[in-house]
C-alpha cells in the first residue's frame, strides 16, 4: 500500500521509497525501509499528511506521500 | 579561531546563538542567495571570537537552499588557513538524525563540539541518553548536555569549545567517504547517505537507554488542524495579526511621524533660509520617516510570526492552508505574507523569507505588491466620495462600499491570477520536497521573539531604509526645483492675477505652491506624460499626483489638494467637491465615472511604491525582479485601466 492511502491512527511499517531525492532525504531523517511509523494527521481537502517517527512527527504533501510503499501492521 | 554553528531545523539552534552571542549580531545574506547569514561573537577567557550560525538542515548533500548555502561554505573551508571550531547542536528527542549530519561533519576533520540540546524535552518524553556511552563513541569530539533556553549548560559548553580549540583533533569513527564534498553525484550522496544512516543507527542504538512509548500528547493538533475548528482557530490569528498591523500600529506610526514633522518644523525655524534648510526639511526628514514609519508595522507582523513559529502553531497552520494556496504555486507559508501585504506590502514581503521552498517564496513575493495596502485607502476613499453616487443598491447596501470591497477582491484576484500563471511557467526544482516538521509545543521564548523582531527591524532599516531615503529624496528634488526662469515667470504671471490679488495670505501662499508645482521638474513630467495617459482619463495634474505617489501612495491626495488650490472659488473647499465640479473648456465635467473608475483600477495594479521595490531588491538579491514587478504591473494597470475607461 502507499502511504497516501492508509487511515489515521494507524501503524505500518516502510517498505520502500520510490523517488530518490525524498528516499534520501527521509534516510537522512533516520527514517528508511524497516522503520515503523504512524499516520498521525490529515489535512482537510486532501492536503498534507502527517506521521509521527519516534519524536517527531513530519508533515509530507500527499502526492509525495504515494511514493512511500508501507505495509500496515496489526493493531 | 572561528567557531561555526551546525544544526537540524527545531533544534534550538537560534536560542543557542542568542545565549552565547546576546545581541551583537551582524545579519546579512550568504553570496548570491537570500539565505541570512548571523555572525556574532562569543566572549570568554578574555578573549572574543566569531560565531558564523549557519541555516538550519538535515545533511549536507544539498537538497534545498539552505542545505546548499552550507556545502558552499563548506567547500570554501580551509583548515589550514582558518583553525575552526564546529558546534553540532542536535535535539535530545532526535538524536538520530543530528548523528547524521554530526557524521558529515566529522567527515569533513572539522574539530567538533556536540550539544545535545533541549534535554528537558527529552527527559518529558521518556528518552534518556547514556553520557558515557555517547563519550565513548565519539572520543575526539566533547558532548554537552543543555537545555538553552534556560541557560542550563552554558558553561560546560565554553569549557568544552576551549578543550577542542586547544586540542583540535576531528572524529574518525565514521569515516565513511574519504571527501565526502567530491560527491557531486546525487547517486554518490545516496550511496554515502545509506551506509552513513547504517552506522548513525547502530551508534543511536548504543547510546539510548530507555525509550518508553510516547503517551498521546499530539490530542490538540486534533483541533488544531480540524476541518473546521482548525481554520476558525487560523482564522483568529490572522484577524489578530491584520488588527494588529493595520490599527495597532497606527498609533505608533503617528507619532512618528507627528514627532519627526516637530523635528523638521523646529530645524526650518532654526535653520538659516536656503537650499540646505530646503533639502534637510523638506527631503531629508520626509525621507527618514518614510523609511522609520514602517517600523512599528514590521515589529508587530514578526511578533505574531514569531510567538507562532516559536510556540510549534505556525507549523500546523501551514499545514492546514498548504492544500488551498497549492493551485497558484504558493505554501501554506504564503499566507500570513499575502495577509499581512493588505496592511502593507513591506512587512509582507520581508516575511516571505521563511518559505522553504524558492520557488514558492518568489510567486509569493511578486504577488504581494496586489494586495491592496493600507496606503491605497484615502486614494480609494476619495475617488470613490468624487464619482461614485452616495445611494443604497437592493435595499440594503451601500454602493460606495461596495466598490470599496470590490477594488480589494480585484486585488486578490489579480494576485492569485499572477501567481497561477507564475506556476505554470516557472520549473520546479525537483529536488525540493516539501517535508515539514512539526515540533511539539512549547511555550514561547521571549528573547528568540524580540530577537526575531530586532533582526528584521535592523535588516530593514539598514539594506532598504538608504535606497528608499535616497529615491525619497530625487523625487522631493524633481517636485521642488524645475527650470529657474519659468518658475519665476509663472509666479510673476500669477501674482499680476486678480483672483490672487484678492485672496487672504494664506491662499495665496498655497496657489504659489501649486503654481511652482506644475512648473517643477516633476510638473513637466507629469505635463509630458499627458497624451500617454490621456487615453486612460487622466489630465496633468493626476499625472503629476500618479509620479508622486512613488513616496507612498496617499501623497496622490496631499499633491493633487496642492494643484488645485486655485479654483477655490464658489465655497469648493474640499478637494473632493473641487474634483466634483472641475470643467473641460466646453463645460463637460473633467473627473466622470469613467476616469475615476479607470484610476482606482489603476491603483488596484500599479506597483507606486518605492519602498516596496527597495525592500523586493533586498529580498531577491537584485534589481532584476523589482524592475520586473514595476514594469509588469505598470502594463497591467495601463491596460485595466484603458479598458476601464473605455467601457464606462
Amino acid at each position: 500500500m502507499k502511504l497516501s492511502e492508509i487511515p489515521k491512527q494507524s501503524s505500518v511499517k516502510i517498505l520502500e521509497i520510490t523517488q530518490p531525492f525524498l528516499r534520501t532525504k527521509l534516510m537522512e531523517m533516520g527514517i528508511v525501509p524497516g522503520v515503523e511509523i504512524t499516520l498521525t494527521l490529515k489535512a482537510p481537502f486532501y492536503g498534507p499528511i502527517a506521521f509521527a517517527y519516534g519524536n517527531t512527527q513530519i508533515s509530507i504533501r500527499l502526492e509525495d506521500a504515494e511514493f512511500i510503499q508501507v505495509n500496515p501492521l496489526a493493531p | 579561531m572561528n567557531l561555526l554553528l551546525f544544526g537540524n531545523p527545531n533544534c534550538g539552534k537560534s536560542t543557542l546563538f542568542n545565549l552565547l552571542t546576546g545581541l551583537r549580531q551582524k545579519i546579512g545574506n550568504f553570496p548570491g542567495v537570500t539565505v541570512d547569514k548571523k555572525t556574532g561573537y562569543v566572549t570568554f577567557n578574555g578573549q572574543t571570537i566569531p560565531l558564523t550560525d549557519y541555516p538550519g538542515i538535515y545533511s549536507i548533500y544539498p537538497k534545498s537552499t539552505e542545505e546548499q548555502v552550507v556545502f558552499d561554505a563548506l567547500k570554501e573551508w580551509n583548515p589550514l588557513e582558518e583553525p575552526t571550531v564546529g558546534l553540532v547542536v542536535v535535539d535530545a528527542s532526535n538524536l538520530e538524525r543530528g548523528l547524521f549530519l554530526l557524521s558529515q561533519l566529522a567527515d569533513l576533520r572539522i574539530p567538533l563540539v556536540l550539544i545535545v540540546n533541549m534535554i528537558d524535552l527529552a527527559e518529558r518524553n521518556g528518552i534518556s541518553i547514556d553520557e558515557k556511552a555517547l563519550r565513548r563513541e565519539l572520543p575526539s569530539t566533547p558532548v554537552v548536555l543543555m537545555n538553552a533556553r534556560v541557560g542550563l549548560g552554558k558553561e560546560r559548553l565554553l569549557q568544552g569549545i576551549e578543550l577542542q580549540m586547544a586540542q583540535q583533533s576531528s572524529e574518525t569513527t565514521f569515516s565513511i567517504s574519504e571527501s565526502i564534498l567530491d560527491l557531486e553525484e546525487f547517486s554518490q550522496q545516496e550511496a554515502d547517505a545509506q551506509k552513513r544512516s547504517k552506522k548513525v543507527k547502530a551508534l543511536y542504538n548504543k547510546v539510548i537507554k530507555v525509550q518508553e512509548k510516547v503517551s498521546n500528547k499530539r490530542n490538540v493538533d486534533r483541533w488544531l488542524t480540524h476541518p473546521f475548528w482548525g481554520y476558525v482557530i487560523f482564522s483568529a490569528f490572522l484577524i489578530a495579526i491584520f488588527q494588529a498591523v493595520f490599527t495597532l500600529s497606527a498609533i505608533p506610526m503617528d507619532a512618528i511621524e507627528q514627532g519627526l514633522q516637530w523635528v523638521s518644523l523646529q530645524l526650518e525655524k532654526n535653520l538659516p533660509e536656503g537650499a540646505m534648510q530646503a533639502l534637510i526639511c523638506g527631503g531629508i526628514i520626509p525621507g527618514i520617516t518614510g523609511v522609520v514609519v514602517f517600523i512599528p508595522q514590521i515589529g508587530l507582523l514578526f511578533f505574531f510570526i514569531a510567538l507562532m513559529e516559536d510556540s510549534g502553531y505556525l507549523s500546523r497552520a501551514v499545514f492546514i492552508m498548504d492544500r488551498l494556496v497549492r493551485p497558484f504555486g504558493m505554501n501554506g507559508r504564503s499566507v500570513v505574507p499575502l495577509l499581512s501585504s493588505m496592511a502593507c506590502a513591506i512587512p509582507g514581503i520581508l516575511a516571505t523569507r521563511g518559505i522553504p521552498n524558492s520557488k514558492e517564496r518568489l510567486i509569493t513575493l511578486f504577488v504581494t505588491p496586489l494586495m491592496s495596502c493600507s496606503a491605497r485607502i484615502p486614494v480609494y476613499t476619495l475617488l470613490i466620495s468624487v464619482v461614485i453616487p452616495s445611494k443604497k443598491i437592493f435595499g440594503i447596501m451601500q454602493l460606495q462600499g461596495l466598490v470599496l470591497f470590490a477594488l480589494y477582491a480585484l486585488g486578490i484576484i489579480a494576485a492569485l491570477f499572477v501567481s497561477w500563471l507564475m506556476h505554470r511557467l516557472l520549473k520546479q526544482d525537483k529536488r525540493s520536497i516539501y517535508l515539514m516538521e512539526m515540533p511539539d509545543f512549547k511555550p514561547p521564548h521571549w528573547r528568540n521573539i524580540f530577537t526575531t523582531i530586532f533582526d528584521k527591524i535592523k535588516v530593514f532599516v539598514l539594506e532598504a531604509g538608504g535606497i528608499i531615503l535616497a529615491l525619497s529624496i530625487v523625487i522631493w528634488a524633481l517636485s521642488n526645483y524645475g527650470p529657474m526662469e519659468e518658475r519665476k515667470i509663472a509666479v510673476k504671471r500669477l501674482e499680476l492675477q486678480r483672483d490672487y490679488q484678492r485672496s487672504t495670505p494664506q491662499q495665496r501662499e498655497r496657489l504659489t505652491r501649486s503654481v511652482l508645482l506644475e512648473h517643477s521638474y516633476l510638473g513637466k513630467f507629469g505635463k509630458g506624460l499627458e497624451p500617454l495617459i490621456a487615453p486612460l482619463g487622466y489630465d496633468w495634474k493626476i499625472g503629476i499626483a500618479i509620479g508622486s505617489s512613488f513616496l507612498a501612495r496617499e501623497v496622490f491626495v496631499g499633491t493633487l489638494s496642492t494643484l488645485h488650490a486655485h479654483d477655490e472659488s464658489a465655497g469648493n473647499f474640499s478637494l473632493r467637491e473641487k474634483l466634483r465640479n472641475e470643467r473641460n473648456p466646453n463645460g463637460s465635467r473633467k473627473f466622470t465615472l469613467a476616469s475615476g473608475i479607470s484610476l482606482m483600477v489603476f491603483y488596484v495594479f500599479a506597483l507606486q511604491c518605492l519602498s516596496t521595490l527597495a525592500v523586493s531588491r533586498r529580498e531577491t538579491g537584485s534589481w532584476k525582479i523589482p524592475i520586473f514587478q514595476l514594469v509588469l504591473y505598470g502594463f497591467f494597470a495601463y491596460g485595466a485601466a484603458f479598458c476601464c475607461y473605455q467601457l464606462f
